[in-house]
């Protein structure tokens, strides 16, 4: 493959990794919670876009009207009734309680939908196109816009609406945010529920792109991670480009040490550069 | 340690109080291994203790890097899969014994312990915790793909004879009390005292002349050695290991576990944490599928019931503290009057 093919595949497998950390970024940045149990709720989007297809037949892309909805108020009942009571009594408490969502999920989900391998098929899930002499995936482009639109969508969320707007304040400082008369532990339900609907999201590309197993939310998890940790917590546009590096060391790895290359590099970069303090979106 | 010197206030029998620990582990050490190797415990049951042994060793390496140091990590399974792996390589491949595999086990251990803290100790906090996971799956990975360790198929640990159960039994009882005495002791030393500062606030601890580095590799190192010896002990009494299980996430979901539901910061935290999880994970064997169900729920509970564990909850009730890292002062005299100048700082 040429240098520019292994560039084009790279970006656009990188696209994916980056939703990925989006949700973990904005609980990061914004909750300043450890999210121990995104894998499984990436895991979770991923079921319930390819179960819907196959219930309804449509395609997979169409879900999302179902699953986001449905992720955003999963994700705000859950902050409210069980992490912000956790987060009162400390960090560690509220981050042992995502491991123990995380281990729930992960043995329930095994339990309804047993162990099989699932995929979410698409009528364009195996054709390619040529462009300037370069082969480029079908599937892998509408992942590419389904990722960037979800991060424009959320940009403009962020900075247009009041809502949007509380966060950032939030995110920006906690106490000031709550002397302008913002309800933090309201502010933090729409986080999560946002969050868990990126989850949706990109639980969708990878049902799409990958098979997945209710065990595969730890690898997601920790692509997650890593996307965050090396794009600096809670920055999207770093967020966007940690996913592509991610992605392009992935591609550029090959089939059998492609993952381990992506994590060396991500452990290089991670002690080569001091991480980033910052909590701004 | 030496420096602290025991008045009435604060003797067991006729010494420091910290030696009850050690006095503790001895005794409850030759209790349960006497009548191991003389083979009066039926071997079914041995096979449950062996578990535990083992399981409050990996609690005690990860409660002493998260409870007390302050570094919570996710990769210890690193250092179980190497040493499993040393063992399945030096008895299967070079026929060696396998006190020497477990030694190479080891070895390893230390060496990428030292190894890997070039690379984790420019991290901190979770990024710290990121870095060892991802250091761990990377040698997942790489393990998937070296032929000198069978890729994929995993490794086979061969031992002519097989140890008995009982030698197993004795190892792991033998890991199991080093772990414990090896926490003890850095906890009444010097450098556990640095080591709780450095958790409560590393740059006051840095500002008081605590070196973090050198304080933080030792523990770091000790850490990695109980799991190496854990997990080379581990992987002979199952005989088979694979990428996926030596180096699988489950070793840091049962340590953490085992840590919450006994009570971090703690040394009892991780014994009575151990024991309930082996005995529940018995338990719960009969309900296949619903075993991390039911250890998920049993953390949401603790966490709001009980957040100080089970070690926690039993010092309040009863006032009993089996196994003490906790320092007594001396007490003499007066209280509140100061301590006698140290000579040498």
């Amino acid at each position: 493959m040429g240098i520019l093919q292994l560039l084009v595949n790279g970006i656009l497998l990188g696209s994916v990794y980056a939703l990925l950390g989006l949700g973990m970024a904005m609980i990061f940045g914004i909750v300043g919670l450890t999210n121990l149990a995104h894998g499984e709720f990436v895991i979770l989007g991923a079921y319930a876009s390819t179960l819907t297809a196959s219930a309804l037949g449509i395609d997979p892309v169409l879900t999302l009207v179902f699953t986001v909805p449905f992720m955003f108020l999963a994700g705000v009942f859950l902050q409210l009734l069980l992490i912000n009571p956790a987060m009162d009594r400390g960090g560690e408490p509220a981050l042992l309680v995502t491991f123990g969502i995380s281990i729930i999920l992960k043995d329930g989900m095994l339990l309804l939908l047993s162990a099989d391998a699932r995929h979410a098929a698409s009528s364009y899930g195996l054709a390619t196109f040529h462009l300037a002499g370069l082969d480029i995936s079908v599937l892998n482009c509408v992942l590419f816009l389904i990722s960037t639109a979800s991060v424009l969508f959320l940009t403009l969320f962020l900075n247009r609406t009041y809502t949007g707007r509380a966060i950032r304040a939030v995110s920006d400082d906690q106490q000031a945010a709550m002397l302008s008369g913002i309800n933090v532990r309201k502010v933090y339900a729409v986080a999560m529920g946002v969050s868990m609907a990126t989850a949706a999201v990109a639980g969708l590309c990878v049902g799409m792109k990958w098979t997945f197993y209710p065990s595969s939310g730890g690898q997601y998890l920790l692509i997650a991670f890593i996307v965050v940790a090396i794009g600096g917590m809670g920055s999207i546009p770093g967020t966007m480009l940690a996913g592509i590096g991610f992605g392009l060391a992935q591609v550029i790895g090959g089939a059998n040490y492609g993952l381990m290359i992506s994590y060396l590099c991500m452990l290089a970069a991670m002690a080569l550069r001091p991480a980033r303090r910052g909590r701004k979106l | 340690m030496s420096r602290i010197r025991a008045s009435s206030g604060n003797r067991f029998l006729f010494m420091p109080r910290e030696y009850s620990t050690y006095i503790a582990v001895a005794v409850l050490a030759a209790v349960l291994l006497l009548p191991g190797v003389t083979g009066l415990i039926p071997s079914n049951l041995m096979r449950y203790l062996l578990q535990i042994f083992l399981y409050i060793a990996l609690g005690q390496a990860w409660n002493l890097l998260s409870g007390f140091a302050g570094m919570t990590s996710l990769g210890q399974q690193l250092y179980i899969g190497l040493a499993g792996y040393a063992v399945a390589a030096a008895t299967g491949t070079m026929g060696l014994s396998p006190l020497a595999g477990i030694a190479m086990g080891t070895g390893a251990g230390i060496l990428t312990a030292l190894l890997m803290s070039l690379v984790l100790f420019r991290t901190e906090g979770m990024y710290f915790s990121i870095a060892t996971w991802i250091a761990a799956e990377a040698m997942e990975k790489a393990f998937l793909n070296w032929e000198y360790v069978g890729q994929g198929s995993g490794m086979t640990v061969r031992i002519v004879p097989y140890p008995s159960v009982r030698w197993i039994y004795a190892a792991s009882l033998l890991v199991c009390c080093f772990s414990v005495l090896a926490v003890c002791f850095v906890l009444h030393s010097r450098l556990g005292l640095g080591l709780m500062a450095i958790r409560d606030d590393p740059s006051a601890a840095a500002a008081s002349g605590i070196n973090l580095t050198r304080t933080k590799l030792c523990v770091y190192v000790l850490a990695a050695v109980i799991c190496a010896l854990a997990g080379s002990v581990f992987f002979i009494n199952k005989g088979t290991i694979y990428p996926e299980s030596g180096f699988s996430t489950g070793w840091t979901v049962s340590s953490v576990f085992i840590c919450i539901i006994g009570g971090t910061g703690t040394v009892t935290g991780p014994v009575a944490g151990a024991v309930l999880y082996v005995l529940l994970g018995e338990f719960l064997a009969h309900y296949p599928g619903w075993s991390n169900i039911m250890l998920g729920l049993v953390t949401l509970l603790m966490i709001f019931f009980a957040p100080e564990g089970i070690a926690g909850f039993l010092r309040k009730r009863t006032g009993i503290n089996l196994f003490s890292g906790r320092r007594y002062p001396e007490v003499r005299g007066e209280r509140g009057k100061e301590e006698r100048p140290r000579g040498k700082r």
